[in-house]
């Protein structure tokens, strides 16, 4: 196996590709009693429309099918449950999916090898009859019912219908009631069939574990395959401008809560590095976080409770800033945000602010590996983008104020910014 | 992993954690009072003028550019109702020494400040700073209005306020708006020196530590120094001491603008046995705590009636809760299938193989609670507050001694008290 070795955290990671194509990483931690597996397809939401390796013709698939497939991949044909047979081994198991992928994980400290077994055999093993794929619209139907009652979700999803014009990852996870209304047995093995392959797939693990002894278990559990080629996705192709500037939206909440968003397509074509990444986490921070002149100025005016959460989201398809709070005046946050960014353009990056916010980043990054859960999640996510994560640590201090100007200079246009906005119902209906 | 506890003062305690485990030092720092309706929005509200500045740094800026300093040291605190009482919380996590790149001595620095932050504030004119408490003010009221925001938790809360009417643990965390419109920057004041003054306080240090070097650094710090010895009374609530009565049940509902209905059932446990809490969690994992419970098989898996559906078990108080998340047309089949899982587990109506599952379940939960800083903080507070000392082993040994007939015995113990939905 491959041994990349980091000693700021005092970690080591090892990686081998299999033959099949399958990548494996596994996170040695002596002494830790938890133990953490995750088995990932590169396959989420946005994948709706692909040529099949070995056919000519597109295929173009029922919006929020590969949450759909994840949650019947747990059926086994003797009637069982795979999550059940899980749990009743004592561990943790449970599964997710993303934009760009689905991961079956689970965690424990003791019956690990069984586990193991039981992991591998439900993701290699479909099941699908007509009569379970029709009941779980009755399950999926009522998790999205759920997110409909969440006002934070809603805010989060109009603001990517509000930045992009095409491209899926405006589009629910779970899809629709309507969309999942058509999907059947057929297409799910479809979409199985293509996008479980282990060379469309990788598996991170973190525990107290012998790597070398650890991978062959896993290749004996491995069942044989041929050989895939490379899966073509079909994206429409999206413009770099935003679709417009602004959304709005009626709930049943205390207080407006906002997302402003930059739309950072064009850095989707030069691939995004983790430099890229925290230079705009420090970018961020120095414009709206805790210590920043900003945030102190809303807090007084009571504008701002607490500070704005601030991320960068990105994968190989899409890419932009987005800035979550809850404020009486989303609008005057926009505006003194837009204020202090056309400020640091021209006044230049504060040197001392700046070492100082890169220190509280490089921080975070070292905390990310407390927790066996925490290194696989950010390995295997970091995985499908391109990055291996240690390179947060490694490239941190490469990063300069020059680079942060022209980052600032490229990333941040006011021209591809957005705001969507859930203001409270106009009259709260509530009656005892 | 070690633990050893020590009285630093009569009603102050230090408690370190020393694990090698982490990359990180964490401090807790807790402050245990009783519920009262007239102190709990003074008490809430303490912590949010504690994080506005301390004598040496007077403004909320002034501490974040320290703690940027500190590698991103993270300061938290908040409250949580515990039993009949309010816990103050205060947080500092920094990195461990061992993984900065430069020399800084970090653990000693955070030390300082978090002593600095809830011992020294920030004091004008015998008071708290009238702007701060001002801005704390509205902010508070802003929390407690935005009670409405998340649908699960208001239904959840709204049940508990019903069963506890009048009661202290009927009241919410934060106290009302009526309460917090009163509150000035002198009488606050004197709040918090009732607080540091009378009551219990116990100090954590969890980390790559050496627990007598920590007791030397925290004894010498000049804000614990000048605490004095308190009695530090509290509530202690366990299963022995919550006695509950025979009530009819009471049916509620609200409407608000949901799409989906969410459902609550409060449960009153009549048993004040010792050790009966072992026998009731294990019973809870069996009804709606795990992925093969009851609840999670019968009103998800089988009949697609919800996608959230668990049941908690509050020992404090010798409840269960049920909460799900249901179609609104479906509440009267739910709240039917929800009792027939009740009947099934006073009939015995589980196997052993369940028994078992529930036990392995507890039991990586307690092995995995050991990886987490936090969580192995809140378990040695919650020992502290029920006023017990069980290791991590004897806690996995009464959990593993439990058998079917004594979980059976408590499910004919278990009482219906409130149904309460939330519906459009």
């Amino acid at each position: 196996m491959q041994i990349i070795e980091n000693s700021k955290v005092k970690e080591k990671l090892y990686i081998e590709k299999l033959e099949n194509g399958l990548t494996i990483m596994i996170m040695p931690k002596k002494g830790i009693q938890k133990k953490y597996i995750m088995w990932a397809t590169n396959y989420g939401s946005m994948d709706n429309k692909f040529v099949v390796p070995g056919e000519e013709n597109a295929t173009e698939v029922p919006e929020g099918i590969a949450h759909y497939l994840e949650h019947k991949m747990f059926e086994q044909p003797n009637g069982t449950n795979s999550l059940d047979t899980l749990t009743a081994l004592g561990v943790n198991a449970n599964a997710y999916t993303t934009t760009d992928h689905t991961a079956y994980l689970f965690e424990c400290t003791d019956n690990f090898e069984p586990a193991l077994d039981e992991l591998m055999d439900y993701v290699q093993h479909p099941y699908f009859t007509d009569e379970n794929v029709e009941k779980e619209k009755g399950i999926i139907g009522q998790e999205i019912m759920m997110y409909d009652d969440y006002p934070e979700w809603a805010v989060y999803m109009n603001a990517m219908k509000t930045m992009y014009e095409k491209n899926p990852i405006k589009i629910d996870i779970a899809g629709s009631i309507e969309s999942i209304a058509k999907i059947d047995k057929d297409v799910l093995y479809k979409c199985y069939n293509t996008f479980y392959h282990p060379s469309n797939m990788v598996m991170g693990v973190a525990g107290d574990f012998e790597p070398e002894e650890l991978l062959e278990e896993i290749k004996k559990r491995l069942i044989k395959k041929e050989k895939q080629e490379e899966i073509n996705r079909i994206l429409e192709d999206e413009p770099a401008e935003i679709v417009q500037n602004k959304i709005e939206k009626q709930m049943e909440v205390s207080m407006p809560l906002f997302v402003i968003g930059i739309k950072d397509f064009e850095g989707v074509e030069t691939e995004i590095t983790a430099k890229k990444h925290m230079t705009i986490e420090i970018i961020l921070n120095m414009l709206i976080g805790k210590s920043s002149k900003l945030y102190k100025e809303l807090y007084n005016k009571m504008l701002l409770m607490s500070e704005p959460y601030v991320e960068y989201e990105f994968s190989k398809n899409y890419a932009h800033v987005a800035i979550t709070g809850q404020s009486k005046e989303p609008e005057t946050i926009l505006k003194e945000l837009q204020n202090a960014i056309n400020e640091m353009k021209q006044n230049g990056i504060n040197e001392e602010q700046f070492e100082r916010v890169k220190k509280m980043i490089y921080g975070a990054y070292v905390k990310e590996y407390n927790n066996v859960s925490d290194i696989v999640r950010m390995f295997v996510s970091d995985y499908f983008k391109n990055i291996n994560s240690f390179d947060y640590l490694e490239n941190f201090e490469e990063i300069t104020t020059e680079y942060a100007k022209q980052i600032l200079e490229e990333t941040f246009r006011e021209d591809r910014t957005i705001i969507s906005i859930i203001k409270p119902n106009d009259t709260l209906s509530r009656s005892e | 992993m070690s633990y050893i506890s020590k009285e630093l003062k009569q009603g102050i305690k230090l408690h370190c954690i020393d694990t090698k485990k982490f990359k990180t030092n964490l401090f807790a720092f807790f402050i245990t009072i009783p519920l009262s309706k007239n102190t709990v929005t003074k008490n809430a509200l303490i912590p949010a003028l504690l994080r506005q500045g301390t004598a040496n740094l007077k403004t909320q800026e002034e501490i974040n550019i320290k703690l940027e300093e500190l590698y991103g040291a993270t300061f938290d605190c908040g409250i949580d109702k515990i039993g009949d009482n309010l816990v103050l919380k205060f947080y500092m996590e920094t990195l461990n020494d061992e993984y900065v790149p430069t020399k800084e001595n970090l653990l000693e620095q955070a030390t300082n400040l978090l002593f600095d932050l809830i011992l020294n504030p920030f004091i004008e004119n015998e008071g708290f700073k009238e702007e701060y408490l001002a801005t704390e003010k509205e902010n508070m009221k802003t929390l407690i209005n935005s009670k409405i925001d998340n649908k699960d938790r208001y239904a959840f809360n709204r049940c508990i306020e019903e069963m506890y009417k009048d009661k202290p643990y009927g009241l919410y965390k934060y106290g009302t708006i009526e309460d917090l419109e009163k509150i000035g920057p002198k009488d606050l004041y004197e709040q918090y020196i009732n607080v540091i003054n009378n009551y219990k306080m116990d100090i954590f240090i969890s980390g790559n530590i050496e627990p007598n070097s920590v007791f030397e650094l925290i004894s010498k710090n000049e804000n614990i120094n000048k605490l004095q010895d308190r009695e530090g009374k509290y509530i202690l609530n366990n299963e022995q001491t919550e006695v509950k009565e025979e009530t009819e049940i009471t049916t509620l509902e609200e409407k608000m603008d949901v799409t989906q209905g969410k459902l609550i059932l409060g449960l009153d446990i009549f048993n004040n046995e010792l050790g009966a809490k072992y026998i009731t969690k294990i019973y809870n994992v069996i009804l709606g705590e795990s992925a093969t419970s009851k609840l999670f098989q019968n009103v998800r898996e089988k009949a697609s009636l919800a996608y959230t559906t668990r049941s908690n078990y509050v020992y404090q108080k010798n409840n269960i809760f049920i909460r799900c998340g249901i179609e609104i047309p479906n509440y009267e089949k739910a709240v039917e299938i929800i009792k027939e899982q009740l009947e099934d587990m006073k009939n015995g109506n589980f196997t052993d193989e369940d028994l078992v599952n529930a036990k392995k379940y507890m039991i990586s939960g307690l092995e995995t609670l050991q990886d987490e800083q936090d969580s192995e903080i809140t378990y040695y507070l919650g020992q502290e507050l029920s006023g017990t000392l069980v290791t991590f082993q004897e806690y996995m040994d009464k959990i593993n001694s439990v058998t079917k007939e004594q979980v059976q015995n408590i499910a004919n113990q278990i009482k219906i008290n409130t149904i309460y939905f939330l519906r459009n």
